[in-house]
């Protein structure tokens, strides 16, 4: 707010004027020069400054509390309403840096679901300040991390067994024993099979979440990678036996493996592309491709197709372990297919109603 | 191994802590009316069991090869426990399916894959060891069981299910390792329950090495089983009235 002192100075430069003369000059000047001071003393706030009384912008304080034992761990200041609570877990890393965004659970109450990264801090706010309760998630990895660690175990596996380590067979049974063809053509499928899913894992999916716990890794690599040295153990055996129906049992289910390979393989890079063009509102359809066909059949056709390779697999090699591996991967694939299902019958309700989840017509 | 049998181990022993807490709606009338029933046969037939050994003791003058004498109940009541993993199967006991089922099974085992398939270890003291450890163990368990759906809990149940099984525990733990060691040079001799390549399925299961493989198991199992037990025997016996219904 400007004060008008320039009117005063006219006045007082009129009144020694009035009484004339050269004192009354120099008097003048030190005045104007102390008005003039004055002037540029008092004209701090040159432009109006913005109307912080009315003001829409109230920043939030998000106090995080650890959830067993309620204690402050520490208070997100200043957090602007527009902001997620990405931005509230980022802030919070850099003041504790131990834990990483990712790696950070946090609830609105005790035994509350955990909140998404994506929530707006303004929907959780009842006043200014937001009280959450934090839990540690646990050592996180990235899901690329995750699936080129679980498919590089078996393949190495399997390959270890192939080659007959003496450790693992006795070398003169080895030696002596003749390798029906079947063997070799297991190790080419079970290679092919896993190569593909490092490469689709490296060039075609796309991942959403960005992490999962350490433990969910453990644990999938430990169940990959003792089943594939379990399988591999009977197959590359000296005395393994060959199918009971011989070349036609073996070329059947060689040729069965390969189709739903292809099939998987055409369904992921389908599925990359569809979200890829960010037509996230529409269920893929199917194209030329046949092997895309199976989507007017079933909501999850990639399950379909590695749950078809792999029972071609037992069938080819007449491997009751591998079977057992199979049945374990139905029962796995069938519930993530029903999930999925699911979540399809909600978002895209019309066309998704007269498919199945994972086996055609049956389930 | 389950010689406490804390089938009743909810979800917040750790496991559980990151979901929601599971609405826990009691069982209806019928349903506790069944489990009433179930838990008063039980014990029953555990009582049957143990009023069997002192019988058979007194008649015999000695302790050995008691086994024979209770062999039948023991299977019947012992097996009958498989029902346990449908009640938490179906949500009527709020318990977790898979250390019930894991608890159960391993009881299963030892009365039917070792004490049963192998003959020769029917005579042996460890089975009376264990045996013994059992039927205390499950009498008290399911006349707590009883009080409790009945809302009638005497603390000396109570307080016998939280403590007995300090020693009870480890001496039922100690007759199934023996018994299952003394198993094995039978199992080594007849090739039981085992199957050797070359064969049309391309399998192969020796059951010499399984045992060694469970009895190696007990190591990691039994201390975490029993230390779980004693913390929840500090909860429950330092608050009476908080927990109780806990298990």
């Amino acid at each position: 707010m400007l004060r008008r002192k320039k009117s005063s100075s006219p006045e007082h430069k009129r009144d020694p004027a009035a009484h004339g003369g050269a004192l009354s000059m120099s008097q003048n000047n030190t005045r104007s020069f102390f008005n003039f001071s004055q002037l540029v003393l008092s004209a701090g706030h040159l432009r109006s400054p913005p109307v912080l009384k009315h003001s829409k912008i109230t920043y939030f304080e998000v106090e995080i509390l650890d959830v067993q034992s309620k204690k402050q761990i520490c208070i997100v200041d200043k957090v602007p309403p527009s902001s997620t609570l990405l931005d509230v877990k980022h802030k919070f890393h850099k003041a504790c840096p131990q834990w990483y965004p990712s790696r950070v659970g946090l609830q609105l109450e005790r035994n509350g679901p955990y909140l998404k990264d994506s929530v707006n801090i303004q929907s959780l706010a009842v006043s200014s300040i937001i009280t959450l309760y934090f839990t540690d998630l646990g050592q996180q990895v990235g899901w690329t991390t995750f699936f080129l660690t679980e498919y590089t175990g078996p393949l190495l596996i399997y390959l270890l067994f192939y080659i007959r380590l003496s450790t693992i067979y006795d070398q003169v049974e080895s030696t002596k024993n003749f390798r029906h063809p079947v063997v070799h053509l297991a190790c080419f499928c079970h290679c092919l099979h896993y190569i593909r899913h490092l490469l689709e894992t490296l060039f075609v999916h796309k991942f959403s979440g960005g992490h999962t716990p350490l433990k969910n890794m453990i644990k999938g690599c430990a169940f990959y990678w003792g089943f594939t040295s379990w399988i591999a153990y009977y197959i590359n055996h000296p005395r393994y036996t060959p199918p009971s129906f011989g070349h036609r049992q073996v070329s059947l289910a060689a040729l069965a493996f390969l189709m739903c390979e292809a099939g998987n393989h055409f369904i992921n890079v389908a599925l990359a592309h569809q979200n890829h063009s960010g037509s996230k509102a529409c269920f893929p359809s199917p194209t030329y491709n046949p092997f895309t066909w199976l989507f007017l059949l079933v909501s999850c056709p990639n399950y379909t197709y590695e749950v078809g390779s792999w029972i071609s697999f037992t069938v080819m090699t007449q491997t009751l372990p591998v079977g057992i591996f199979a049945f374990l991967m139905v029962i796995q694939m069938s519930l993530w297919a029903q999930k999925k299902h699911k979540l399809y019958l909600k978002k895209f309700y019309p066309e998704v109603r007269r498919k199945a989840a994972m086996i055609p017509i049956i389930f | 191994m389950a010689a406490s049998g804390s089938g009743g181990s909810r979800a917040d022993n750790g496991y559980g802590g990151q979901q929601q807490p599971r609405r826990r709606k009691g069982p209806g009338a019928l349903a506790t009316a069944y489990l009433v029933i179930y838990n008063v046969v039980m014990t029953a037939g555990w009582l049957v069991i143990a009023v069997g050994l002192v019988r058979a003791y007194l008649a015999k003058g000695s302790y050995h090869s008691l086994y024979y004498s209770i062999e039948k109940p023991l299977k019947f009541f012992q097996t009958g426990a498989l029902l346990e993993i449908l009640h938490c199967a179906f949500g009527i006991v709020p318990s977790s399916v898979v250390l019930t089922a894991f608890q159960v099974m391993s009881r299963v085992f030892l009365t039917w894959a070792v004490t049963h398939s192998v003959k020769e270890v029917q005579t042996e003291d460890s089975v009376l060891l264990f045996v013994v450890s059992w039927t205390i163990t499950e009498i008290i368990r399911y006349s707590f069981y009883t009080f409790s759906l009945l809302n009638h809990l005497p603390y000396l149940i109570k307080w016998a299910r939280y403590t007995l099984f300090i020693i009870l525990y480890p001496m039922g733990v100690t007759g199934e390792l023996l018994t299952i060691y003394a198993a094995l040079p039978f199992v080594r001799q007849s090739g039981l329950y085992s199957i050797s390549l070359p064969n049309k399925y391309n399998f192969s299961f020796d059951y010499y090495t399984f045992l060694i493989l469970v009895m190696i198991s007990y190591i990691p199992l039994f201390p975490q089983l029993y230390f779980h037990m004693l913390h929840q025997r500090r909860k429950v016996l330092s608050h009476p009235d908080e927990h109780k219904k806990s298990e």
